[in-house]
C-alpha cells in the first residue's frame, strides 16, 4: 500500500520557448514505513521532487497523492494545514527559528495547528526524547551543535506524528560523526515508529541506510533499486559513477 | 489530535513571544526603530500640547461680563450710543431689566517689583452704572461695599484680582494705566469671583471706565436680566427684531482665530505630516528589511505549516509592539519637546503679543498622537507583512532571482517618474494643490529610487573610487546588488535632506521678506510702540492727548498713527487700521502690491475708501475696485478697495486700513497704539528720544525707540524663530542617520560571509573598512541629491501655497542651504558608517566563512 504516489509529474521552469524540464513525467510510489533516498547529479530534480512531494511547490502537471488525495488540487491554507499535521521537513541548514528555544521550534507546528501550549510543549519535550535530546530542550539554537540543531529539525518534522518526513540533504551541512549519528536517528525512526521517509542526498554512505534508492537524472528516474537497507556505500558510489558516465 | 481548544489565544500568544523575542534579539534595530516612531508621536504631541494654547491665548473669550440672562453686543465689538438701545432693549417682552455698561481686557504693562498691582497681568475693565446694574445681576461682595452713582475715582475688584495683588487691600489706592495716562483709583470694596480662573476684573462708574478706555458717552454691552419664565432663545429674537441686524443679544461668540494663527497652523501640520512620513517610511523601511532579512525563517514556518495569515500576522504584531511602545516613549519625549518649545517660542510671543503661554491638555492632545502613533506603524508594517505572507516557502528558502528584480527596478521607475511629472505639472500650475505636488515629487522620488540605484552607483561611483582607488569598484556593486535596500536607506536620508533644503529656503525666503518690510515700514525716526504690536486685541492704547503732547515737541515736525479695531466681513474677521491719510506716507511707507500710493491715500480721505493688505485679498476675495461690507458700530458699512498693500506688522494679517475719520465715526474709537515720529531735519534724535520718552511718563503701556534700532531687533527677534524651524530640521536628520546606520548594519552582517573570503583572498582589515565605507559614501551622495532635488521642489510648493493665502514671499533660491544638505548628507553617511565598517573590518576570517 503505497502511501505517497506521483503520476506523470512534471515541473517546467523558463520560458515557453525554451521550457527546462526540472521533472519529467515521474511516477513513484512510496509504501508506509519505507526510507528512501533520491540521488542524482545537481541539477536532476531531486529537490524538485522532494519539493513538490512537500506541498512546497505546485506541479506543472501531473499530480501528487498522498493517501489517496490529490494535494495538487489543494489551496493554500490546506496546503499549508497538510503540512502542519501530515509532512515534516527537515533542511540541509537547520531552519530554526533562532529566537526560540529548542522545545519551542519543536512545539511550532503543533502551535500553529492550535494545540494548547502546554500539550504542545510535552509533546515537543517527547519528541526531543525520540532524537536523543531530551536534556536540550531549553537551550536556544546558538547554543546547539550542528548535529544537534539538525536532530531538532528532526524532532520538530516528527512531532505532529506526519504520514512522511522529508528530508533535503540533512547531513550536507554536517561533519562525518554528526552526519552518522544523523542518519542512525533517522533509520531508527524507520525502525522503531514505522515512519515513512524521503530523504534527498548526494552522499552514498547516507543513502546506504536506505530501504530503496531512486537515481534521478535529467528529471526522470533512471534506476530504483530496492536494498532493503542491505546496500553498501561502495555499490552506490559505483552506481553513481556508472550514471555520470553515462 | 489533541483538542484545539482556545487556539486562537495560543497561537496568538506564540507569535507575540516570538515578536518580543526577535525584537529582544535584535536590540540596536529595535531601538533605532522605534526612535522614528518615538520621534513622530514626540513631534505630533508637542505641536498639540503647545499650538492650542497660543490659539487659545489669542481668542479671548467675550462672554457675559457680570454674569446676566444676556448680553447684547454691536455685531462689529464696537462701542455705541446707550440712550435708545437700552430703552429699545428694556421695552422687550420678556425683559425684567437691563444695563449698558463699558468693557475691555488688556494687558498691564510691566512694573516695578514693588508696585501694588503686585502679579496681574491681564485685566478686565469693567465700567457701569451703579444705579441699575444690581438689577440685573447682584455680584457677590466679599468685603466692603459697591459703587455709588456719580461716585469717581472708585474701583472694586474681583477677589481672583486680590490674589494676584494682595496688597491691593480695601483703602488702597492704585495707579492704572488709562488711555489717558495713569489715573489713580481707590479699592472700596472686593466681589467674590465665579472662578479662581476668571479674568481679574476691576469695576469702575461708566464715566471712569469711558475716560480711561477713550470712549465717553459710549458703551460696548448691555447685561439683561429676563423675567421670571421668560423664554431665553424668544427674547433673543425680539431683542434683535427691535435693535435690527447691528446688534446681537447672545453670550457673544469668541474671536475666530486670527487669519495668521491659520498659517501657523497649516505650516505646523506641514511639519507633523512629514514627520509622520518620515515615521511610516522608516518603519516601512526597517520591516522590508526584516522581512528581506528573515526570509528563511518565514520560509521555514510556511514549510511546517504555518498559513499566509499567520505569517503576516507575526509581523503585524511586531509592528504593534513597537508602535505602542515607541508611542509612550514619545509621549513623554513630547512633553519635553512642548516645554522647551514653549521656551524658545516665549521671548518672541512676548515681544509681540504680551501674551503667557501655556501647555494645553486636552483630549485631543493625547489622543491624537496614542491613535496615529500604532496606527501609522500598523499601516507602515502591513505591506511589508502582507509581502511576507505572500512569500511561497520555497522562494523563502532560494534567494531571490535577479531578473525579478530589474523588471521590478524598471517599473519603479516609470511610477516614480510618473509621480515626479505629476508634481511638477501641480507645482509650476500654481494651483492651490502645490503642497499636495511637493509630497507627491517625494513620493516619487522614494517609488523611483530602486530604479535609480544603478544609473547612480555607475554615475557617482567613480567619485568614491576617487578616494578608495581600489576598494571603490566593491562598495559600488556591494550598493547595486541590493537596489530595494540601498533605495530604501537613499530614501531615508533624501528625506532629511530635503527638510533641510526645504527650511532654508523657507527661512531664506521669509527672512528676506521680513527684513525688506520692516526696513520700510519703519521709514519714521522715532517709533513709540505698544507691548505688542501686530495683534491689538489686549492693547490698551491712549486718547488724543498723547499724540498731541508729543506733536508739541520742538525736536518734532511729523506724528503719525495707528487706530486699530476688529470686525468682520462676510462672516471672515478681519482687523481695522485706522491711519491719517495725510502725514501716514511720510513716516512709514507701505508697500503697495496693487493700486498706486499717491492716488490711495487721497481717495482714503474721500467717503469709505479702504486698503487691502495681500491677505485679506486671497482669503476674502477683495480685489481694487471692488466693493465690501464691513460690520460697523454704526451697521454695515460699503468700503471700496482702492489698492492692496502691506507692510511688515500687517503681512500676516488680513486687514483693510482706512482713515482715522472713518475710524471714529463706525467705529468709534480714537485710541493710538503706535504712533511714528518724524523729527525736523537736523535734530538731535537721542534727545529727541528722551523727550519722547519723558512724555510717555504717564503711559506705561507704550515704550519709545528709534526706529532704525527698533527694526533690527525685530529683525533679530524674528531671527531667534528660526532656529526652531532648524531645531526640527535637525530633529529629522537623526532619523535619517539611524536608517543608515541601520542598512550599512544589516548589509554586513548578511555578507559576513563574502567578507571573510575578502579578507582571505588578501583583503586587509583596513580595505574592508574602506568597502564598507565606501557604500556609506556611495549611498550618502545618492540620497543627499535626491534630498537636494526634492528639497527644492517641497520649498518651491510650500511657498507657492503661502502664497495662496496671501502670504507673497519671493523665492529665494537656497543655495547655501543646498551646499549645507550636501555636507551633511554625505558626512552623516560616513558616520553612520563608521560602527558597522570597524566591524566587519574585526571580523575573523575563519568563523566569517562558516558563517550562515
Amino acid at each position: 500500500m503505497s502511501i505517497v504516489r506521483t503520476e506523470a509529474l512534471t515541473k517546467v521552469y523558463g520560458v515557453a520557448s525554451q521550457p527546462i524540464y526540472a521533472l519529467n513525467e515521474v511516477n513513484l510510489a512510496v509504501d508506509e514505513g519505507e526510507f528512501l533516498a533520491i540521488m542524482g547529479p545537481s541539477g536532476s530534480g531531486k529537490s524538485t521532487l522532494l519539493y513538490l512531494l512537500g506541498g512546497l511547490d505546485r506541479p506543472t502537471s501531473g499530480s501528487v497523492r498522498l493517501r489517496e488525495s490529490d494535494i495538487s488540487a489543494l489551496d493554500d491554507d490546506a496546503l499549508s494545514r497538510l503540512r502542519r499535521t501530515s509532512l515534516g521537513f527537515v533542511f540541509q541548514f537547520f531552519n530554526l527559528v533562532p529566537v526560540l528555544s529548542a522545545r519551542e521550534n519543536v512545539a511550532m507546528p503543533l502551535i500553529l495547528d492550535g494545540v494548547r501550549r502546554v500539550d504542545a510543549l510535552k509533546r515537543a519535550d517527547d519528541a526531543l526524547a525520540r532524537v536523543g535530546l531530551a536534556d536540550r530542550g531549553a537551550h536556544r539554537p546558538s547554543e546547539l551543535s550542528g548535529g544537534e540543531q539538525q536532530r531538532v529539525a528532526l524532532a520538530r518534522a516528527l512531532v505532529a506524528q506526519p504520514a512522511v518526513v522529508l528530508a533535503d540533504e540533512p547531513t550536507g551541512n554536517l561533519d562525518s560523526r554528526s552526519s552518522d549519528e544523523m542518519v542512525q536517528v533517522l533509520r531508527q525512526t524507520v525502525d522503531a515508529w514505522g515512519q515513512t521517509l524521503i530523504l534527498v542526498t548526494h552522499d552514498p554512505r547516507v543513502a546506504a541506510y536506505a530501504d530503496r534508492i531512486v537515481f534521478l537524472k535529467d528529471g526522470k528516474i533512471v534506476d530504483d533499486n530496492r536494498l532493503k537497507g542491505q546496500g553498501s556505500a561502495e555499490q552506490i558510489r559505483e552506481q553513481l559513477n556508472i550514471m555520470a558516465l553515462g | 489530535m489533541t483538542a484545539k481548544t482556545n487556539s486562537f489565544g495560543t497561537k496568538t500568544w506564540q507569535m507575540t513571544l516570538m515578536a518580543l523575542r526577535y525584537l529582544s534579539g535584535r536590540k540596536l534595530r529595535t531601538v533605532l526603530t522605534t526612535l522614528a516612531i518615538v520621534f513622530g508621536v514626540a513631534l505630533i504631541f508637542a505641536m498639540n500640547l503647545v499650538l492650542p494654547g497660543i490659539i487659545d491665548a489669542f481668542n479671548q473669550s467675550m462672554a457675559s461680563v457680570t454674569g446676566a440672562d444676556l448680553t447684547v453686543t454691536n455685531v462689529a465689538g464696537g462701542s455705541f450710543d446707550p440712550g435708545p438701545v437700552l430703552e429699545r432693549i428694556q421695552a422687550t417682552d420678556g425683559v425684567q431689566a437691563a444695563t449698558g455698561i463699558l468693557f475691555r481686557q488688556f494687558t498691564l504693562p510691566e512694573r516695578d517689583e514693588g508696585d501694588v498691582l503686585g502679579d496681574l497681568k491681564e485685566i478686565e475693565l469693567v465700567g457701569v452704572d451703579p444705579a441699575t446694574v444690581n438689577d440685573v445681576s447682584r455680584l457677590v461682595m466679599h468685603e466692603g461695599r459697591f459703587l455709588e452713582p456719580g461716585e469717581r475715582g472708585s474701583a472694586v475688584i474681583s477677589t481672583s484680582a486680590a490674589a494676584l495683588a494682595p496688597r491691593l487691600q480695601l483703602g488702597t489706592d492704585f495707579s492704572l494705566v488709562t488711555a489717558s495716562g495713569l489715573q489713580t483709583f481707590t479699592v472700596v470694596g472686593l466681589f467674590t469671583s465665579d472662578s479662581v480662573l476668571a479674568v481679574p476684573q476691576f469695576i469702575l462708574t461708566l464715566p471712569d471706565a469711558q475716560a480711561a478706555l477713550d470712549q465717553p458717552g459710549l458703551i460696548n454691552a448691555v447685561e439683561v436680566l429676563l423675567k421670571p419664565g421668560a423664554d431665553r432663545d424668544d427674547v433673543a429674537a425680539a431683542i434683535e427684531r427691535g435693535l435690527g441686524d447691528n446688534f446681537t443679544p447672545a453670550d457673544n461668540a469668541t474671536l475666530t482665530a486670527l487669519p495668521a494663527m491659520d498659517v501657523a497652523f497649516a505650516m505646523f501640520n506641514l511639519f507633523g505630516a512629514l514627520a509622520l512620513f518620515l515615521g511610516a517610511f522608516l518603519i516601512f523601511n526597517t520591516f522590508r528589511t526584516v522581512v528581506i532579512e528573515r526570509r528563511r525563517d518565514l520560509g521555514m514556518l510556511r514549510a511546517i505549516g504555518a498559513t499566509r495569515r499567520q505569517i503576516t500576522q507575526t509581523i503585524l504584531i511586531e509592528g504593534a509592539i513597537q508602535g505602542v511602545g515607541g508611542t509612550l516613549i514619545g509621549l513623554l519625549l513630547g512633553y519635553g519637546l512642548a516645554v522647551g518649545m514653549l521656551a524658545a517660542m516665549e521671548p518672541i510671543m512676548h515681544e509681540f503679543i504680551a501674551i503667557d503661554l501655556e501647555m494645553h491638555y486636552s483630549l485631543s492632545a493625547f489622543a491624537i498622537p496614542m491613535i496615529l502613533g500604532p496606527a501609522v506603524v500598523l499601516a507602515a508594517s502591513y505591506w511589508p507583512a502582507r509581502s511576507a505572507g505572500k512569500m511561497s516557502p520555497l522562494e523563502a528558502l532560494r534567494p531571490v532571482p535577479l531578473a525579478g528584480m530589474r523588471h521590478a527596478a524598471r517599473w519603479s521607475v516609470i511610477a516614480g517618474g510618473v509621480c515626479v511629472v505629476v508634481a511638477i505639472a501641480l507645482l509650476v500650475s500654481g494651483s492651490s494643490g502645490a503642497i499636495a505636488g511637493a509630497l507627491l515629487f517625494l513620493v516619487g522620488m522614494v517609488i523611483a529610487a530602486p530604479g535609480l540605484v544603478l544609473p547612480a552607483a555607475r554615475l557617482f561611483g567613480p567619485l568614491v573610487t576617487l578616494w578608495f582607488a581600489r576598494e571603490g569598484d566593491l562598495s559600488r556593486g556591494n550598493v547595486a546588488r541590493q537596489p530595494g535596500r540601498a533605495a530604501i536607506t537613499a530614501s531615508t536620508l533624501m528625506i532629511g535632506v530635503a527638510t533641510v533644503v526645504m527650511m532654508a529656503a523657507l527661512v531664506n525666503s521669509m527672512m528676506g521678506l521680513a527684513s525688506d518690510l520692516t526696513r520700510e515700514t519703519f521709514a519714521s525716526d522715532v517709533l513709540v510702540v505698544p507691548q505688542s504690536v501686530a495683534v491689538y486685541n489686549n492693547v490698551l492704547g491712549a486718547g488724543e492727548g498723547l499724540a498731541e503732547q508729543i506733536r508739541a515737541l520742538p525736536e518734532v515736525e511729523t506724528v503719525a498713527t495707528l487706530r486699530p479695531a476688529s470686525t468682520s466681513t462676510d462672516g471672515s474677521p478681519l482687523a481695522v487700521l485706522g491711519i491719517d491719510p495725510a502725514v501716514y506716507a511720510q513716516v512709514s511707507s507701505i508697500q503697495f502690491i496693487e493700486g498706486d500710493a499717491d492716488e490711495a491715500y487721497a481717495a482714503l480721505r474721500t467717503g469709505r475708501n479702504a486698503i487691502v493688505t495681500a491677505l485679506a485679498q486671497k482669503m476674502l476675495g477683495l480685489d481694487v475696485g471692488d466693493d465690501f461690507v464691513m460690520e460697523t458700530a454704526e451697521g454695515p458699512q460699503t468700503y471700496h478697495v482702492v489698492a492692496v498693500a502691506h507692510d511688515v506688522l500687517t503681512f500676516k494679517t488680513s486687514s483693510a486700513v482706512i482713515s482715522q475719520a472713518n475710524l471714529a465715526a463706525d467705529f468709534h474709537t480714537s485710541e493710538d497704539v503706535m504712533l511714528m515720529i518724524n523729527l525736523v531735519p537736523g535734530a538731535d534724535k537721542t534727545a529727541a528720544l528722551a523727550d519722547v520718552q519723558a512724555a510717555l511718563a504717564g503711559y506705561p503701556q507704550f515704550t519709545a525707540h528709534l526706529s532704525s534700532e527698533y527694526g533690527d531687533d525685530l529683525i533679530e527677534t524674528s531671527m531667534g524663530a528660526t532656529r526652531l524651524f532648524y531645531f526640527v530640521a535637525a530633529l529629522i536628520l537623526i532619523p535619517a542617520g539611524l536608517g543608515l546606520l541601520n542598512t550599512l548594519t544589516i548589509n554586513v552582517l548578511e555578507r559576513t560571509r563574502e567578507i571573510g573570503m575578502v579578507r582571505a583572498v588578501g583583503g586587509s582589515r583596513s580595505q574592508v573598512r574602506r568597502m564598507v565605507t565606501g557604500e556609506a559614501l556611495l549611498l550618502g551622495i545618492f540620497g543627499a541629491a535626491m534630498g537636494v532635488l526634492s528639497g527644492v521642489a517641497i520649498s518651491y510648493g510650500v511657498i507657492t501655497a503661502f502664497s495662496m493665502i496671501g502670504w507673497e514671499l519671493p523665492y529665494t533660491f537656497p543655495a547655501a542651504g543646498i551646499v549645507a544638505a550636501l555636507v551633511i548628507g554625505v558626512l552623516l553617511a560616513l558616520s553612520a558608517g563608521i560602527l558597522p565598517a570597524r566591524s566587519a573590518a574585526k571580523l575573523d576570517i575563519i568563523r566569517a566563512l562558516q558563517y550562515e
